[in-house]
């Protein structure tokens, strides 16, 4: 059980700053998401949080105790690989073992260790099995068991299920989500899928070239982003983001001083009758339909309920839920609404 | 932390860089095995080069190392300039190479288009189609020797066909002495340039020659475009492969003819082997093995700069 | 444009049957999406469209011309693979000219026509690039290029979408339907992603085991699904599937669930066991509901909210909104289906009622 946190940490490769000036604090128990494209640094904070890389400023501290200096093997962080790194020509009991064996552990203690970690994640009944016996999920949870057997602070994964179908990776972060919440162990999940991270975190930090752009709950990330990027970066369609000048062709009145750009979730865009575009392309999708709405230059997305009849080239009126417009300045930064600033008098 | 040991996903390209305080620290630590295996390659190559710039011989009495009492400066690179046997051997060394070796590629180049499809009995034929690769030269020369005796089997189906006994008496006409060394060497190395080139064909992606086929294209033209431009690195190691040991042939040859009749079937390697048995002038020996080490040298340099190119 | 024809279609390797009674009739200028999980015999169906493979049964006609023993390169398919097989080793220029080449194609036409389909597809600017290197939508324009530019009457695609990141496959299947509109040829895509396959085919055939399940538009493919696997498949969540006991209720039958309460009023055949089936969206929370199941787990994903719902021996998922008020995990939560939108399947054959 551990918490996490970096203060001010900063690690440049020759010129490249790969983590830029980084602060969070991960709270024990946690499941917390590092969400972010390529490149953005989300494997160099795992790095650092295992000790393999060591900051060039700043501080680490596991449990508040800094860690900055301390070698990887004393950190007591273990590591969850992609692709589960399990030992083929080893039945699973030998890999959960194994981190035991390598440290010369008496016999009894590591016989006491694996029941009791195999008893949490539920795998006493498939250790004798080889891991191509198993399936998909099974194997997660003995991957997660060789790397908790030595009851570690905190484990750490990187996109471990990116490699599944769409399919098997809705189950498979149902199911790590359980497993976390069983084990209570503070969990460091790196990925950039934008469903995933919000489906199983509860806390998250965006990234964006070694930088990070907002941290919190994945309600809040998506419901008030701080910047044109996170609201951008969650959300499938993405957000509309389009010119303030648009605001009036979507009956959006009350922006705030200093708007440059209008950001208005596809679920939040209203198709009416009118006249302030027309449909490009209908989508359904079963359960809601995708809707690409031309407005004069501009592509806006709609998602909607159920399978409501639209057809290319209709013309439709737009409108925005109210109080559900983003104003964003021209640097793109979120600027407060003028629905939330009322709220707060 | 075993488990922790084995690569993490590299999402920070740069990191050689950063690397580099290890890397230096990993030199230092490395160099005297460095230094070892630097020694242990280069020292023969110095000895040689060493004893080339002297008339040593070991029927002088004096040990090697004190050879430079006998310098004679580039004397004998001069001598190999000159000497019309070493570039005799040189020239039927060439001339070995550039029929084995076209031979060898474009028969290993039909063996792999046939077998790169299936086909019963495809197992067996590809066993067998190894099998002189298998065969130790020196046997494989016994094996030649017997076949092209007066009285052996080439001879005994040749006379078959023509109708009356034939008598060619192949190993001592020296034109046709070197085609039968050649036809062993060709026999004996062409599952080799096949096993290469298979290997190499294999690896072409199949959904290419697949959109290739789709989009029109006819066999030829698919080899052309498709298999063979797909093929160039494997193509490049194979023949550089076959020409660097066309410098070493030896064993069959030598037990064929020995080198004979005269010096008609006396290749390079069976040269150096005369001078050095026969006439142990060990300096000259090893002005003519720096030579030729120079000759193979620039041989695999092109190589590897094509296949820089090709890829 | 062609018409396709699938008539009795059947493939077997030995004794495994790889397809077995397939009949579909592709019209021209359609875009039919086989749509299954891997061995269910669509590309198995595909290839022997294109040629790779002959069929072991039955017939497929273009045009009403039988096609078996039909040579690929004669067939006038054009085929995009899943990895795109680009000539990396040529330029775009080449791999565009490619098949005008490989079919005696004038030079100065070949040029002309490579001109157009460049323009076309925004690849103008890197005619003279190497393939190698180049990012994935690129590769994916130009393999439907390449393909294009010798005029096939037939375009065939093999999961093209597989290898391209989640983020950037809708911008993809977007790409990918507006390139059709463009050429209106008769196109038949292969994919095991519903989600690829319900937003641009015209019509999809659900697959599994070799067998056609299922032949209908997007809409009714989801709306109406002819069994429970196709229920299951279409829809992300699939449909929720509870085995129930149709029983006499006050005011006419319902299907007793057990732990978990009872369904509406529903019209049903006669008595006894059932499937009883309905989308996740169509789970409307209501304090009176009669549905009664226990929250074992809340994602909340942006403008949705997925409940994981388990009571005795049924699971199932709620989609809600994200504003929608609903218990924690652990708790209770009642609800109702709208009889519209309830799905009835035989318990044994597990086809719909």
């Amino acid at each position: 059980m551990a918490s996490i946190s970096f203060r001010n940490v900063t690690k440049r490769f020759g010129d490249t700053l790969a983590v830029d000036d980084v602060s969070f604090d991960i709270r024990d128990n946690a499941f917390f998401c590092l969400f972010g494209p390529p490149l953005s640094g989300k494997s160099t904070i795992l790095k650092l949080i295992l000790g393999l890389e060591q900051p060039d400023a700043g501080e680490i501290l596991i449990d508040g105790r800094p860690v900055t200096h301390i070698g990887p093997a004393k950190r007591n962080v273990a590591m969850v690989f992609q692709n589960l790194a399990l030992f083929p020509h080893m039945s699973a009991l030998d890999n959960v073992r194994f981190p035991l064996v390598e440290r010369r552990m008496p016999k009894a203690e590591i016989a006491a260790k694996v029941s009791a970690v195999s008893e949490k994640l539920h795998i006493g009944h498939i250790l004798h099995k080889p891991p191509a016996q198993l399936s998909g999920g099974e194997r997660q949870r003995v991957a997660i068991a060789r790397a908790l057997v030595r009851d570690p602070a905190a484990y750490l994964m990187d996109d471990p299920i990116s490699a599944l179908d769409a399919r098997l990776r809705e189950q498979t972060r149902v199911e790590l989500r359980r497993i976390q919440q069983e084990l209570g162990k503070t969990l460091v999940y790196v990925t950039h899928d934008q469903e995933e991270a919000m489906s199983v975190a509860d806390g998250m930090a965006v990234l964006r070239d070694g930088r990070i752009c907002q941290t919190g709950t994945p309600e809040e990330l998506y419901r008030s982003p701080n910047s044109t990027y996170v609201g951008g970066m969650l959300g499938a369609p993405a957000m509309n983001v389009v010119p303030i000048t648009m605001a009036s062709r979507l009956s959006v009145d009350a922006a705030p001083r200093g708007a440059d750009q209008l950001g208005v979730r596809p679920e939040n865009l209203r198709v009416g009758v009118g006249e302030a575009g027309t449909i490009a392309d209908v989508e359904p999708m079963g359960a809601f339909t995708t809707l690409t709405v031309q407005a004069g230059d501009t592509t806006l997305r709609a998602t909607l309920r159920g399978q409501p009849k639209y057809t290319v080239g209709q013309p439709v009126g737009l409108s925005v839920d109210p109080g559900r417009a983003h104003f964003f300045d021209e640097g793109g930064a979120a600027l407060e609404s003028a629905r939330r600033e009322e709220e707060r008098t | 932390m075993t488990d922790l040991t084995s690569s993490l996903p590299t999402e920070t390209a740069p990191e050689d860089q950063g690397k580099s305080e290890s890397a230096r620290l990993g030199f230092w630590l490395t160099l005297p095995t460095q230094l070892l295996v630097l020694f242990i390659a280069l020292f023969p190559i110095l000895m040689q080069l060493y004893i080339s710039l002297t008339d040593w011989s070991p029927l002088d009495g004096i040990p090697w190392y004190r050879a430079y009492e006998l310098w004679i400066g580039l004397l004998n690179y001069i001598d190999l300039w000159n000497d019309p046997r070493f570039w005799g051997a040189m020239w039927r060394t060439c001339i070995v190479m550039a029929i084995c070796v076209p031979a060898q590629f474009l028969l290993g180049l039909g063996l792999a288009i046939l077998f790169v499809d299936e086909f019963p009995g495809k197992r067996v034929l590809y066993s067998t189609a190894l099998l002189p690769m298998m065969v130790v030269p020196a046997v494989a020369g016994y094996m030649f020797f017997m076949l092209f005796q007066s009285g052996g089997p080439v001879n005994n189906i040749l006379s078959f066909f023509a109708g009356s006994p034939v008598t060619i008496a192949w190993l001592s006409d020296p034109n046709l002495a070197l085609f039968a060394v050649i036809l062993s060497d060709i026999w004996q190395w062409t599952p080799l340039m096949f096993l290469i080139l298979l290997a190499g064909m294999v690896s072409v992606p199949q959904d290419q020659q697949m959109a290739a086929v789709l989009l029109g294209a006819s066999w030829w033209r698919r080899f052309r475009t498709i298999v063979l431009p797909r093929m160039k690195t494997i193509i490049i190691i194979a023949i550089a492969i076959r020409v660097i040991e066309n410098f070493k042939v030896f064993d069959n040859f030598y037990i064929m003819t020995g080198g004979g009749p005269g010096v008609a079937t006396e290749t390079i390697s069976i040269h150096i082997y005369k001078v050095t048995q026969q006439d142990l002038i060990w300096g000259y020996v090893a002005a003519m093995a720096l030579a030729i080490l120079i000759v193979l040298s620039v041989v695999s340099g092109l190589a590897i700069s094509r296949m820089r190119k090709a890829s | 444009m062609t018409e396709i024809v699938l008539d009795n279609l059947g493939k077997s390797f030995g004794d495994f049957t790889a397809l077995k009674d397939m009949n579909l009739t592709i019209a021209q200028g359609e875009f039919v999406a086989l749509l299954g999980p891997s061995g269910c015999g669509k590309s198995t169906t595909m290839n022997m469209i294109a040629g790779m493979l002959e069929p072991s049964e039955g017939q497929i006609r273009f045009d009403g011309k039988p096609m078996n023993g039909m040579p690929m390169a004669r067939r006038g398919v054009g085929f995009v693979f899943q990895n795109y097989a680009i000539f990396t080793h040529m330029t775009v220029r080449e791999n565009l000219a490619y098949g005008l080449k490989a079919q005696g194609v004038s030079r100065a036409e070949t040029q002309r026509r490579v001109g157009e389909i460049a323009q076309l597809l925004q690849l103008t600017d890197l005619l003279d690039r190497r393939a190698a290197g180049l990012s994935v939508n690129i590769l994916q324009r130009l393999a439907i290029g390449r393909s294009a530019v010798v005029e096939p009457s037939i375009f065939l695609l093999d999961e093209p979408l597989s290898n391209v990141d989640a983020a950037f496959r809708a911008v993809m299947r977007q790409e990918l339907k507006s390139l059709q509109r463009q050429f209106k040829q008769t196109m038949v895509y292969v994919t095991h992603d519903q989600l690829e396959a319900m937003t641009m085919a015209d019509r999809i055939a659900v697959m599994d085991h070799g067998k056609l399940l299922q032949v209908g538009t997007p809409i009714e493919v989801y709306n109406h699904p002819a069994d429970t696997f196709v229920a299951r498949f279409i829809g992300a969540p699939g449909m929720n599937l509870l085995d129930g006991r149709i029983t006499g209720g006050d005011s006419g039958p319902v299907v007793d669930l057990g732990a978990a309460g009872h369904s509406g009023p529903v019209t049903a055949p006669g008595t006894g066991p059932v499937i009883f089936g309905f989308r996740p969206e169509e789970v409307h929370p209501d304090p009176n509901g009669p549905i009664q199941m226990a929250i074992t787990m809340v994602e909340r994903i942006g403008a949705r909210i997925i409940l994981h719902l388990a009571e005795g021996p049924h699971v199932a998922k709620a989609v809600l909104d994200a504003e929608t008020q609903v218990p924690d995990q652990g708790g209770m939560i009642r609800f109702s289906v709208p009889a519209a939108s309830v799905r009835l399947f035989d318990a044994q054959t597990e086809r719909a009622l």
